[in-house]
């Protein structure tokens, strides 16, 4: 069938809308950092590339992308651990089977905030659960926000509780593509349940894991909700991460070119990531 | 005769506690998921007096107190119906514009095309905060900040890719056949799309509004950056504000989580399979 006018005029309309909300605002971030500012109102003044080169050679900008790293690895990793094996046991039959992935799924439906504050609700150190529970074993609370070990591990268990849902969510679909018939083959063959999981399950969840891995973990690097909410990048810094390092430039530090650098640096590391991804994993095209 | 009843009575004590550790896990399964939303709960119904010094799980006696202040001496009920009108803005054009994309690009031949897919894929992925600080400049030098507008055209930025993307995959799995069938009956291409091809995406539109309801309604972030009135903040930065200055207020910010929630899960228990199917999709919350 030839390109009909009428579809040829959907695209047109809905690309202007998406080019509006999105492609005005990223050329606009770019042409920020080439400028510098002290405010959204003041003067701008051209400085060409002098704020990346200001921002890149800052520690603070290497600490935040390590802090990033730190935070989405260990996340990932968790994630993916935890959310197999919880997909592993509710694939098994049993009563009730439903209402419990119901359950289950529920941590990601709340909103980040919610989550964040009920942790912190928790975790209080006057007040909290967590804090009754301990006085009950005879073991004094820790203060969770006040050295970096704790805060990141904070940041990243609730991150966890919260996006562990979508990994077993895929993992159970990706579970009930693997045939029936390879296991019954393997079986035959006189494989133990260990190698069943080792040489069956793994390579057939492996398509889906590979995608999880990389959109979890790109989104868990840009993530700055989570973060500000817990820690606002305390204590001293030492749990900022790239997005919250542009904040505090933009809206805090004075500096709206450093802030507008730091996210087109961020747009650059993205677009290398989804190019390798794509390399990959080629969009398959009819 | 004795072997085989040792035998069977064997495999008995193995399904048995096969049994045991499941049951056990799916026990573990669900706390994990379930106690702190219940925690977020029956906090929000505990009498002030209560919820300092006492950590129970018993959720009696309930106490409205909490609610009640909450919508008669805070912003809440302001800020839900904001919130609410964001959503609904935000669902009902990433709707409409997503549905003309992705049927387009499914439909049309062009060079290029699977350009516009993947710069998809990278809106998809795009740090809502990078992308916060040049709609905040943008919005000022109109003078929208601080306007719901604003707001709506921040949450497309991030609902529009999914949705184009969701659709994408959806339409792909349509045939061509369906419209040209449609027009050897002599309908022309609009009357086709409109008749034939609409309804029949009906689960991908559902799909579709879901997460772009989830997105708006849980956004922080260009909350955080686009608004500063107290009047015109959605629920998620108006409840964060809660904390802060007076850390007693749990009672009403558990209270205030609840509300927040309730409607998710209401949407949840009567759309179940749209979330399920749009979560293994790739429809996933940033």
């Amino acid at each position: 069938m030839k390109n009909d006018s009428s579809v040829v005029a959907f695209l047109v309309l809905g690309l202007l809308v998406v080019g509006v909300v999105i492609g005005i605002p990223l050329v606009h971030a770019i042409q920020l950092s080439l400028y510098q500012a002290e405010s959204f109102v003041a003067q701008p003044q051209w400085v060409g590339l002098a704020n990346y080169a200001r921002v890149l050679g800052d520690d603070r900008f290497w600490s935040a992308l390590g802090n990033g790293t730190l935070i989405a690895v260990s996340a990932i990793v968790l994630q993916v651990v935890l959310g197999v094996a919880i997909a592993l046991v509710l694939n098994q039959a049993f009563p009730g089977q439903r209402l419990v992935q119901g359950i289950m799924i529920l941590p990601y439906l709340l909103p980040t905030v919610v989550a964040c504050l009920t942790f912190e609700w928790l975790l209080d150190g006057s007040y909290g659960y967590v804090r009754a529970v301990l006085a009950s074993l005879g073991i004094p609370m820790f203060d969770w926000s006040a050295s970096r070990g704790p805060a990141t591990a904070t940041i990243v268990l609730v991150s966890v509780w919260i996006w562990t849902p979508f990994v077993v969510t895929c993992v159970l679909a990706g579970l009930q593509s693997i045939p029936k018939a390879l296991y019954e083959a393997a079986r035959v063959d006189g494989a133990g349940g260990w190698h069943r999981f080792w040489h069956v399950t793994v390579p057939g969840l492996k398509p889906v894991l590979t995608v999880v891995v990389l959109l979890r973990g790109i989104w868990m690097f840009n993530k700055f909700d989570v973060v500000w909410l817990l820690t606002k990048g305390g204590p001293v810094n030492s749990t900022e991460t790239l997005p919250v390092l542009a904040y505090h430039q933009a809206f805090q530090a004075f500096d709206v070119g450093g802030g507008a650098a730091v996210a087109t640096i961020s747009f650059l590391l993205l677009a290398v990531i989804i190019l390798i991804y794509l390399r990959l994993f080629p969009l398959d095209e009819k | 005769m004795t072997t085989d009843r040792a035998v069977t009575s064997e495999g008995r004590l193995k399904a048995g506690l096969r049994r045991l550790v499941l049951g056990f896990s799916v026990l573990l399964i669900v706390v994990y998921s379930a106690f702190p939303i219940y925690w977020m709960a029956i906090s929000s119904t505990r009498p002030a007096v209560d919820l300092f010094s006492r950590a129970t799980l018993n959720p009696f006696p309930l106490d409205w107190e909490a609610y009640s202040s909450l919508l008669q001496f805070t912003d809440y009920g302001r800020q839900f119906a904001n919130s609410m009108v964001v959503a609904l803005a935000t669902v009902a054009v990433t709707m409409v514009c997503s549905i003309l994309i992705a049927y387009a690009l499914t439909r049309l031949r062009f060079r290029g095309k699977s350009a516009i897919v993947a710069a998809m894929l990278f809106g998809y992925m795009f740090p809502p905060l990078m992308l916060a600080i040049p709609m905040f400049s943008l919005f000022n030098s109109v003078g929208l900040t601080d306007s719901l507008f604003a707001l709506v055209g921040a949450h497309l930025a991030i609902a529009l890719p999914l949705g184009v993307w969701l659709l994408w995959g959806f339409f792909k799995t349509m045939p061509l056949e369906l419209e040209e069938a449609a027009m050897v009956d002599g309908c022309t291409r609009l009357q086709a799309f409109f008749r034939i091809i609409l309804p029949l995406s009906m689960p991908g539109l559902i799909t579709v509004a879901i997460f772009s309801f989830l997105l708006s309604w849980g956004d922080y972030v260009f909350g955080l950056v686009l608004i500063m009135s107290d009047q015109n903040k959605t629920l998620p930065v108006g409840l964060a504000s809660m904390l802060g200055s007076n850390d007693l207020r749990w009672g009403e910010i558990m209270a205030g989580a609840t509300l927040i929630v309730l409607p998710l899960f209401v949407l949840f228990t009567f759309l179940y399979r749209y979330f399920v199917a749009g979560l293994s999709a790739g429809a996933l919350k940033a």
